[in-house]
């Protein structure tokens, strides 16, 4: 341990050695060590930051995210308010203290128009105008002109601030600064079921700010209980990994508010993320029913503003996930050497017993027996050696274990997620239903899935949301196993529905201690696992089949409307058929009499031949089996579904008063609440 | 030194030739050849005297169904006694109904003794007063009224004329086609004797001579692309021949490549094809000409599944029309190429092999679980070997050697060598 302390503290001297004002000759042959923070400011792509688009996409569902995480910690129902506004350039001028300055030299920016280019241009407006001025007299419908894009110079940068409110814990004062101002110093590094990805959350919005804008990030924080505010201004000293602090100080809190606003001011990129943002704070509001989002753009041109608020649907929240232990199965050599240094056991079998998973005393002497002679229950655990600690390694990689629980996750549940899926999508039709825990290589995960049918702001065909660990995945959809899954192995003929004219919404939510995503970005989970292949399958299968029925019963319903025209369509092309065998019959015995013929056959014939039985007294009768028939089946039908439903509709009343002595019964399917 | 040339030309030239028609110094004179066929054909003939078996000679723990071919007067009359039942029924006030045999594959029955798929005695009611039927049962009626027409004017119209008078019942040619189907089971005759065709597609040419209504057809006087086999078998007849044995190829290239080159004159037989599944009227016309001149029937298919599969509609019948099995299929034919063993037996190489897809795998495995391939031991070591190989090949493949290959020294020294199974 003390030499990864020491290492830890290397970046920061070398740097102070190496940050010297004045450039040296570049010297070939030293040894450069970067921080974190300088790792992530280079590399800012892996953590969703390509682009100024993506990186205002980006900063907002990290901000939300932390804010759900901080309001769950105190089980407190989440309320987050999320206000994006557009900053325009004097306005930034003006904020960092830079005064706008007039062009002088026109020719030297990237948007200037040279004399070609305006020739090129007033012809091509020209020629426009006139194919306009004929369409006009040909009296075609006038197109608008578009309008002329400027070139757009590579300083035409566009600035936003982002501030996001929520109810949460709150910080304490004293832990701010760090909280913000460190890279890969966070307090959600155990392992449990949580959704961050990177543990970078605000560090890497703060870093992006610092490198687009150069201006700090505004922290308020109050905790419960606590008579102040806490007001922070900082920044991050990107080379040293530390925070850099303008302000930090107590205020008065007035409104006894708990919780934290940040307000970061960065460049993005409205225009083109704009749908993928209101995307993701849509799913998010699926997922989370049981929060309250207030989303908000300002800009200067208000016809560009959005409000949109998601509402709270219930109250109910899923359970905060548990922190674990690892598994047997799934640790490497050098985590089994972290937890080693971290324990507070003395002895190799405590150790075992205590800090993983599924292994008992009794089986963890076995193992202690099997590792070898230089081993025995009594060993110090921090005297192993590296040698003896790999051997651990290869027994846990060979050894058995009984598969860990799920206990630890916390699904979002079919209850939320139903009523997530009817809130924002207002659906004909919906199914959910939730995998038992299954394992992938030593990390428990649970699969939920829902499927709706129809309703309003969804496209015809599959559309797909992919939740992992409880956020909304918007990225790269093509190669993920739920998009996979449910174009290529769903039959959904099967299920009577139709895979391009119904509008099918497929919502699969993955929770786990160990996401297994693909690809740099963590946008989605591989095709490849089969344990989470089948279990998604599966999941999806399930929900089909409890529409099927609801499917089968509205096609039944329809088929009872249209039945009995349906039958009485073909009466006149049946009777006809078999009246024109019997007429032609009768005309051919009448003629010859030497048919070989049945006498009831013959007196059949007779009647045809002396029109006493007509194609007419054939669809008559005919038309009154039918009748029959069908009345026989509407009242089969009816005693079968009872009486005719009337249209209900779905209303949901929420609490007249906040009590707080209640218990919630709950089910996977519903949650009663006694109110004491 | 341009005499040396001229010699090592001349060398290299006839090396070119044993390397492009590998096998061929193999090849015995075509009188040697001709001695095994005879032989062949001769026992075939005494073989074939026994009489045929029939579902009546076998005590059967199911009872099957069998379509016969019937005079159109008792169609008329059947159809006249069918249709009575229903207007009576109607007029009783309770509606009408069929009853269908089902063609489904649950029952469908692998006879072993007579080596042919036929019909189990399974049906099925389709009434005209329930939604799910009313559509069909209406169908059927109307094709009962066209085919009572057909019988009483005596003419032969084809399935798409079938079709066509009533296109907005029928819909598509599909339903029409099947409904057929289900009609020649309800009444208990055969397709042809319901004055329905379908249109042309098998061809044959060789030493054959047989009247088509009425005009004498000499096939060695064809020309390359042979005669359309009659689509109505009743107009055939007076067959006569000196071929050895029938050649049933699978594809039309090869039969075309075997017509241009007269392969029937070199070697006396009748080579027929289908241009890939059997059509009704060549099964029928295979059957008549096995059954009346009593010769042995040699197919030459691809080597993949579906070469297997056409094989065994011409030996054992289709599902979908196993009614008519006893009319429609031809017994014991021997498969002569390609065979999956062949592949490495003629050296065919590695870029003419085509690898099997896994759909073909698949219908591979599935047909290794028929009757009629495990009725036949070299069948089942030959597609057991295709599968394990994974590598398919069609009959052109031969002709990376040539485009005569076939005709030259492939068949005829498959033939010498009685390599058939």
């Amino acid at each position: 341990m003390d030499t990864g302390e020491s290492s830890d503290e290397s970046p920061i001297q070398a740097n102070k050695k190496g940050k010297s004002k004045t450039p040296r000759k570049p010297k070939a042959s030293t040894l450069k060590q970067k921080s974190p923070a300088e790792f992530f400011a280079e590399n800012k792509n892996i953590a969703g930051f390509d682009n100024p688009g993506k990186s205002l996409y980006t900063t907002v569902r990290e901000l939300v995210e932390n804010a759900l995480d901080s309001a769950e910690s105190v089980a407190e129902l989440p309320f987050v308010e999320v206000t994006i506004e557009e900053i325009n350039k004097s306005k930034f001028n003006s904020m960092i203290g830079l005064i706008d300055r007039e062009r002088i030299d026109e020719a030297l920016y990237g948007d200037f128009e040279t004399v070609k280019a305006r020739e090129k241009r007033l012809a091509k407006e020209a020629r426009f105008q006139e194919i306009q001025a004929k369409n006009a007299a040909l009296g075609k419908k006038v197109k608008e002109q578009t309008s002329a894009k400027g070139m757009k110079g590579r300083g035409e940068a566009s600035f936003y601030r982002v501030t996001c409110k929520d109810n949460g814990r709150g910080m304490p004062h004293d832990d701010i600064p760090n909280m913000f101002g460190r890279v890969l110093s966070g307090t959600k590094y155990g392992l449990k079921q949580t959704r961050g990805k990177f543990g970078l959350g605000a560090k890497m919005a703060l870093i992006w700010s610092k490198m687009s804008t150069g201006l700090p990030i505004e922290i308020s924080s109050s905790m419960k209980n606590q008579s102040y505010t806490t007001f922070c201004r900082l920044d991050i000293d990107i080379h040293r990994n530390i925070p850099h602090i303008h302000v930090h100080e107590k205020r008065d809190d007035k409104e006894q508010w708990h919780g934290a606003e940040i307000q970061v001011v960065i460049e993005g990129n409205w225009t083109t993320y704009r749908s993928k943002i209101l995307h993701y704070m849509r799913q998010m509001a699926v997922i989370t029913p049981y929060a309250q989002f207030m989303f908000r753009f300002v800009s200067d041109t208000s016809d560009k503003n959005v409000s949109i608020r998601f509402t709270r649907r219930t109250d109910v929240m899923p359970a905060v996930p548990l922190e674990t232990k690892y598994h047997p199965s799934a640790v490497d050599l050098l985590l089994i050497k972290r937890l080693i240094g971290e324990t507070t056991k003395q002895n190799l079998l405590q150790f075992l017993q205590h800090e993983f998973v599924n292994i008992g005393k009794s089986h963890a002497e076995r193992l202690i027996g099997e590792m070898g002679p230089d081993f025995g229950p009594k060993t110090p655990v921090k005297s192993l050696t590296p040698q003896q600690i790999v051997r651990i390694h290869q027994l846990f990689r060979q050894a058995k274990f009984d598969d860990p629980s799920g206990d630890c996750l916390s699904p979002a549940g079919e209850y939320n997620l139903r009523l997530g899926i009817i809130k924002e999508l207002h659906p004909d039709m919906v199914a959910t239903y939730t995998a038992s825990a299954q394992v992938f290589e030593g990390h428990p995960f649970i699969v939920e899935a829902g499927v709706s049918l129809g309703g309003k702001d969804v496209k015809q065909g599959l559309n797909i949301f992919r939740f992992a660990n409880r956020i909304p995945l918007l990225f790269e959809q093509g190669a993920d196993v739920v998009t996979r899954t449910a174009m290529k192995r769903i039959n959904w003929n099967t299920y009577k529905i139709n895979q391009t004219q119904d509008k099918i919404g497929v919502f699969v939510s993955i929770v786990s201690t160990k996401i297994p995503f693909k690809g740099t970005g963590k946008e989605y989970i591989g095709d490849d696992i089969s344990e989470i292949a089948s279990a998604v399958k599966t999941s999806i299968k399930q929900c089909c089949i409890q529409l099927k029925s609801k499917i089968v019963k509205k096609i039944q319903a329809r088929e009872q409307q249209e039945r009995k025209r349906n039958l009485a369509k073909y009466i006149g092309d049946a009777t006809g058929a078999i009246y024109d065998i019997l007429k032609e019959s009768s005309q051919l015995h009448a003629k010859k009499k030497r048919m070989e013929i049945k006498d009831e056959d013959a007196e059949l014939l007779q009647k045809v031949s002396s029109r006493l039985i007509t194609k007419e007294t054939l669809s008559e009768k005919l038309a009154q089996h039918v009748e029959q028939v069908d009345y026989e089946m509407a009242m089969e039908y009816a005693t079968q579904s009872g009486v005719r439903e009337e249209p209900r509709e779905n209303i949901y009343i929420q609490a007249l008063e906040p009590q707080k002595n209640f218990m919630d019964l709950h089910s996977p399917v519903f949650v009663f609440r006694l109110f004491l | 030194m341009a005499d040396k040339r001229k010699r090592r030309r001349a060398d290299s030239d006839s090396d070119d030739d044993s390397a492009r028609l590998p096998f061929k110094n193999r090849l015995k004179p075509d009188s040697a050849i001709l001695a095994t066929l005879q032989a062949l054909t001769t026992a075939t003939k005494s073989a074939s005297t026994s009489k045929t078996l029939t579902l009546s000679d076998l005590s059967l723990s199911s009872t099957c169904r069998e379509v016969t071919d019937l005079p159109l007067s008792s169609v008329q009359t059947k159809i006249l006694t069918l249709a009575a039942s229903l207007a009576r029924s109607i007029l009783s006030g309770n509606g009408f109904s069929f009853s269908v045999p089902s063609r489904a594959a649950t029952n469908q029955l692998y006879v072993p003794e007579l080596d042919r798929i036929v019909l189990k005695d399974k049906s099925s009611i389709r009434p005209y007063a329930s939604v799910s039927t009313v559509r069909k049962t209406t169908i059927t009626t109307r094709i009962l009224s066209l085919i009572h027409q057909l019988s009483l004017k005596n003419i032969h119209v084809t399935k798409r004329d079938l079709f066509y008078t009533d296109v907005k019942l029928f819909q598509d040619q599909t339903q029409s086609d099947a409904v057929l189907d289900d009609v020649s089971c309800i009444l208990g005759c055969t397709r042809s004797s319901l004055n329905v065709v379908a249109a042309e597609k098998g061809v044959v040419v060789g030493r054959i001579t047989f009247s088509d209504n009425g005009d004498m057809i000499d096939c060695t006087k064809m020309g390359i692309g042979g005669k359309a086999i009659p689509p109505n078998i009743d107009r055939v007849g007076d067959m006569s021949s000196d071929a050895l044995f029938i050649l049933l190829v699978e594809k039309d290239a090869a039969y075309m490549r075997l017509a241009e080159d007269r392969f029937y004159n070199r070697f006396p037989c009748i080579i027929v094809t289908a241009k890939g599944q059997p059509d009704v009227a060549t099964r029928l016309f295979l059957r008549k000409m096995k059954m009346e001149l009593k010769l042995p029937v040699l197919a030459l298919v691809d080597s993949d599944p579906y070469g297997l599969k056409i094989l065994s509609v011409y030996g054992c019948g289709s599902k979908n029309m196993s009614y008519d099995s006893a009319n429609l299929t031809t017994p014991d034919i021997k498969w002569l190429g390609i065979r999956p063993s062949d592949l490495d037996k003629y050296k065919i190489p590695e870029q003419c092999r085509l690898p099997m897809t896994e759909q073909d795998i698949k219908t591979g495995k599935d047909l290794l679980e028929e009757d009629f391939v495990k009725k036949n031991p070299g069948w089942v070591e030959e597609l057991s070997l295709m599968v394990k190989s994974k590598q398919k090949a069609e009959i052109q493949a031969l002709s990376t050697f040539g485009f005569q290959y076939l005709s030259e020294v492939y068949l005829p020294l498959k033939l010498q060598q009685q390599d058939w199974l």
